[in-house]
């Protein structure tokens, strides 16, 4: 029935669309400066050359910080609303605060693709044409099982963004993989100001490692978080006895899983999630094509020592 | 850490050592000291409990140190947020992306500081805009040039480096659990004592605090003296920077914010209050340690991080409230000699 | 032409010739200024920070700071989705507590300002600090979540948390043009406005002419509290939900804006048409970028180097404003 309504939506914006012949898409992401999220802006941007090419354009709206997430996300929605948007794109990370945003842009006509956080439930209930993304709770489950299954049952995932529903899902994802498992886990909560503090992440561990000595596992939910615990396990004296699994990668991530400091990256695809998100929304508007396969998901990919070398090339040019 | 206090206490009176500010963020250091030891157990009082409160003590230590003679001075210095940024990710792009002697990369990492220090010290001393103002506007502009430049050449926010052994030994390494930035941490220390308490430069510095024109008719080059300032706070802040690359072998555009209130307070808990012309490097020491402690016991006392804050800020309360008296009493003791 | 001098004098000139280069510069960098014009979001963020920014600005002409307002606004969100939301009670009491924690927090900040010899900042990154502990700590040990949902009744959403025309653009920002209706009149219409000035100018010989500089500093550090908190609640009750967060980006926001709208950090100079401009140019500034060309990498560079131009652009306009009252003396 979604499924009906959705193309018939679909159908009409698109032969609105065509008339103008070029298609605005807006991207609300994270903040540009977010490691993970300049590869999803490159994604965007990779996929925007060809709507250029056809006198389209991409623009991409992050906040400048994530102290007010929610709202401050939900507000950039309606921006590309007002900013004349043919397409948009979004993360649902705060339902509540957002979700009344996304009603807007479909009320208002514009095809919609929500990505990243909030799944194909997120997508159907608000309407959207798909979910391009990894779902966040099977990321961290991934995790969990990864180390588990390797016999590393005691378990802390380390949450530097407390009160975001994907960082959220990262750990309750983690601590269920875990127990699925045989194992157990906790959450390691962060003053709300360590996000992107490697020195205060590092600390943190290495505290909790020592006042809790029978955790073997660890979960980061990003890639500076990753180095940030693997430093703090070092030392802690514990190299080698805790093993480490974390969100996305970069170079230094998989140095890492070469030299066996870290145990796995799960891989979401950032540049994917962009790359995806644009050309699907591009395509739509201009030929009103649609993809039936709902929910594309872009992870989660366990990286580990087994795959490491294959990631190295994509990384060097900084799409992966 | 008793060697370092008693550097500070040499050769004064116990009246005298009761009327120093400095009492005061001792105190505070061991009454948290002893309320974490109580909850944190025997991990927190041994070494790895020394080690890990210090390592952040040394980071965040660095660019207190600077910035408590920048509020002694009665100046500001916010842009120290985006200069650990800038500096990691400039020594990360010479020496790892473009492969330069690490020699080369750290200098140029600490030139990015002095550089914007510079900036920061011209545009206070040659305009009338308080430095408060001048540099949120610095930060700002940096933030967004290394965000850029990073993109622009690297096509990434983030740049790793592996440094060689000796840098990573001398840069980057821990001993015992120990970080060696603690050891230049305790280096500048003394540096800085012996700016500020020894040298001239202190009185001058003390002096401008306390009134600039008058430190100015008496012939203190005072434009001099608050650009060098500047360019000190722009150089620690670097250093962090260029430390913290060499520690995780990675440099981000990100991060750096937490520097900016952190130093500040624990220059304000260690009994510097930019109430014109009074501190100590003893006091900053003392301050940053109290800092620390409260920001890493949280952990092994297994309270709910947040509760960090809220110790805190009692302890700038209570610096704040304690500083009236100490400086009633200190001016009273000058009085009558 | 004298009139004309006369305006370029006032406290407001000179942010008014910010905002319009500003303009200027984003019209030569792609900006369709219909688009701009037509979109809610600058105008929300302007009132956002605008709100905060009113009390900010006469708490700054009477010589004072106050920081505490980057905890303030979570701290008003939490407490109305806490005490609304998730005790369920009724969102009177979500609003009122909202408010009381403002004025609370605004007392403890003017007391200590007044009662102590420690400068304002530093007084404020105290309770700043102590205030972000509180509610992230608070609403982990009351709440178990650091995101807290709420659900406000529709006149309540009418009032504080709406969307108005059909649109994008928010309910607080007829609160924003009210307000600084309300302290335009009450700056530079009352005996308050004045007092205020001149404690700004000189504390003591304010203090000597009779005026109650003490009762003034502290209805100033309340008034900046609770608008932050005021501005906190609508925000929940309008995004449905608060998180814990902790706001210092808010801290530089406003304080800038107020500096752009003209007010000295030293006290003494500003008004509260500067300061309404301030704010609806900072916001142009930070959101504007959007609607350019140039890439989003960029926007703190430039968001830092219009700053610096505003604020030495100020202190041209303002010297020439003191060199004036100068030689009429």
């Amino acid at each position: 029935m979604t499924m009906m309504k959705t193309l018939m939506i679909a159908t009409t914006t698109a032969l609105m669309a065509t008339s103008a012949m070029a298609a605005d898409i807006f991207v609300v992401g994270g903040k540009p400066d977010d490691p993970f999220w300049s590869r999803v802006k490159m994604g965007a941007e990779d996929a925007g050359k060809v709507a250029e090419a056809q006198g389209g354009s991409v623009t991409w709206l992050g906040p400048q910080n994530y102290d007010n997430l929610g709202p401050d996300a939900a507000e950039l929605i309606r921006q590309a609303i007002d900013q004349g948007a043919d397409a948009i794109v979004g993360p649902n990370w705060v339902p509540e605060a957002m979700d009344s945003a996304f009603e807007a842009v479909v009320a208002a006509g514009i095809p919609l693709v929500i990505y990243n956080a909030g799944g194909i439930e997120a997508a159907d209930r608000l309407g959207a044409l798909n979910y391009v993304g990894a779902v966040d709770y099977k990321s961290g489950y991934a995790g969990g099982e990864y180390l588990a299954k390797a016999g590393h049952t005691n378990g802390a995932c380390v949450n530097t963004l407390p009160g975001a529903a994907n960082i959220e899902a990262f750990c309750s994802g983690f601590n269920d993989g875990l127990a699925e498992n045989g194992g157990t886990g906790s959450v390691l909560q962060l003053p709300a100001t360590a996000f992107g503090d490697s020195t205060a992440v590092a600390q943190a561990v290495r505290a909790h490692l020592l006042q809790n000595p029978d955790i073997t596992a660890m979960f980061a939910i990003g890639d500076q978080d990753s180095n940030a615990t693997i430093s703090g396990i070092q030392q802690a004296g514990k190299t080698g006895s805790v093993h480490v699994c974390g969100m996305n990668f970069n170079d230094s991530i998989l140095a890492n899983i070469k030299a066996g400091t870290q145990a796995c990256a799960i891989d979401q695809q950032g540049y994917q999630q962009g790359f995806f998100a644009v050309s699907i929304l591009n395509n739509h508007v201009m030929y009103g094509t649609t993809i039936p396969t709902r929910e594309i998901l872009t992870g989660p990919g366990v990286i580990d020592a087994s795959n490491v070398d294959l990631v190295i090339a994509g990384v060097e040019a900084g799409a992966r | 850490m008793s060697s370092q206090n008693g550097n500070g206490s040499k050769g004064i009176s116990l009246g005298a050592l009761a009327r120093r500010p400095e009492t005061g963020s001792l105190i505070g250091f061991i009454v948290v000291y002893i309320f974490f030891a109580v909850l944190g157990g025997p991990v927190f009082l041994g070494l790895p409990g020394w080690s890990s409160w210090l390592n952040i003590a040394a980071e965040v230590g660095i660019i207190a140190l600077p910035v408590g003679l920048l509020m002694i001075a009665g100046e500001f210095d916010i842009s120290v947020g985006s200069i650990v940024p800038a500096a990691s990710m400039m020594t990360a792009m010479l020496g790892g992306h473009y492969d330069a002697p690490a020699i080369v990369a750290i200098l140029a990492g600490l030139g990015v500081g002095l550089t914007i220090g510079l900036v920061n010290g011209l545009l206070v001393t040659r305009t009338t805009i308080p430095s408060l103002i001048v540099t949120i506007g610095v930060m700002f502009a940096v933030m967004g040039l290394t965000l850029g430049f990073a993109v622009l050449v690297k096509g990434s926010t983030s740049v790793s480096y592996v440094p060689d052994p000796l840098t990573k030994s001398l840069m980057g390494q821990f001993v015992k659990g120990f970080s060696v930035s603690i050891f230049w941490w305790l280096g500048l220390v003394a540096v800085f004592f012996y700016a500020l308490h020894v040298s001239p430069w202190g009185n001058w510095i003390f002096a401008i605090g306390g009134d600039k024109e008058s430190a100015r008719n008496a012939g203190i080059p005072t434009s001099q003296m608050t650009i060098a300032l500047f360019m000190a706070s722009g150089f620690c802040a670097a250093l962090v920077g260029v430390l913290q690359v060499m520690t995780y072998q990675q440099a981000q555009v990100a991060g750096g914010q937490a520097f900016i209130f952190n130093s500040i307070m624990c220059v304000v808990i260690g009994g510097v209050l930019l109430t014109g012309g009074a501190g100590s490097i003893i006091g900053i020491l003392l301050g940053t340690m109290t800092f620390a402690v409260v920001n890493q016991g949280i952990f092994f006392a297994g309270l709910d991080p947040n509760i960090q804050f809220i110790i805190t800020g009692a302890l700038l309360l209570a610096a704040v409230l304690s500083n009236d008296r100490f400086r009633a009493m200190a001016t009273s003791a000058a009085a009558k000699k | 032409m004298e009139n004309f001098a006369v305006l370029l004098r006032r406290p407001a000139a000179a942010s008014i010739v910010s905002l319009i280069g500003v303009l200027v510069f984003y019209v030569f960098a792609g900006v369709e200024l219909d688009k701009l014009f037509g979109a809610a979001s600058w105008v929300n963020y302007a009132a956002r920070i605008g709100i905060v920014a009113l009390p900010v600005g006469l708490l700054m002409i009477s010589g004072e700071i106050d920081i505490s307002i980057g905890a303030m606004i979570p701290a008003g969100a939490m407490t109305t989705a806490i005490i609304s939301g998730h005790y369920d009670l009724p969102i009177v009491f979500g609003i009122l507590g909202a408010l009381a924690i403002g004025v609370l927090v605004g007392s403890i900040n003017g007391i200590l300002a007044v009662r102590t010899s420690v400068p304002p900042l530093i007084i404020t990154l105290a309770t700043l600090v102590a205030m972000q502990g509180v509610v992230l700590a608070g609403s982990r040990l009351l709440t178990g979540s650091a995101s807290v949902p709420l659900n406000a009744p529709d006149w309540a959403k009418t009032i504080f948390g709406n969307l108005m025309f059909g649109g994008s653009h928010q309910v607080i920002i007829v609160w924003w043009v009210i307000l600084a209706v309300i302290f335009w009149f009450f700056m530079h219409h009352t005996k308050y406005g004045n007092w205020i000035y001149a404690i700004g100018g000189d504390k003591e010989s304010a203090r000597n002419a009779g005026i109650p500089v003490n009762g003034m500093t502290i209805l100033l550090y309340i008034m900046t509290a609770t608008a932050a908190s005021f501005v906190g609640m609508c925000h929940s009750i309008l995004f449905n939900s608060a998180q814990v967060s902790g706001g210092m980006n808010d801290i530089f926001n406003i304080i800038v804006s107020v500096v752009v709208g003209g007010v000295l950090l030293t006290g003494g100079f500003g008004s509260v048409a500067g300061i309404f401009v301030g704010a609806l140019t900072f916001a142009i500034v930070n959101k504007g970028i959007d609607f350019t060309a140039i890439d989003r990498n960029w926007s703190n560079l430039i968001i830092g180097i219009m700053l610096l131009l505003a604020v030495g652009m100020n202190e041209k306009f303002r010297k020439l404003a003191l060199s004036h009252v100068s030689k009429k003396k």
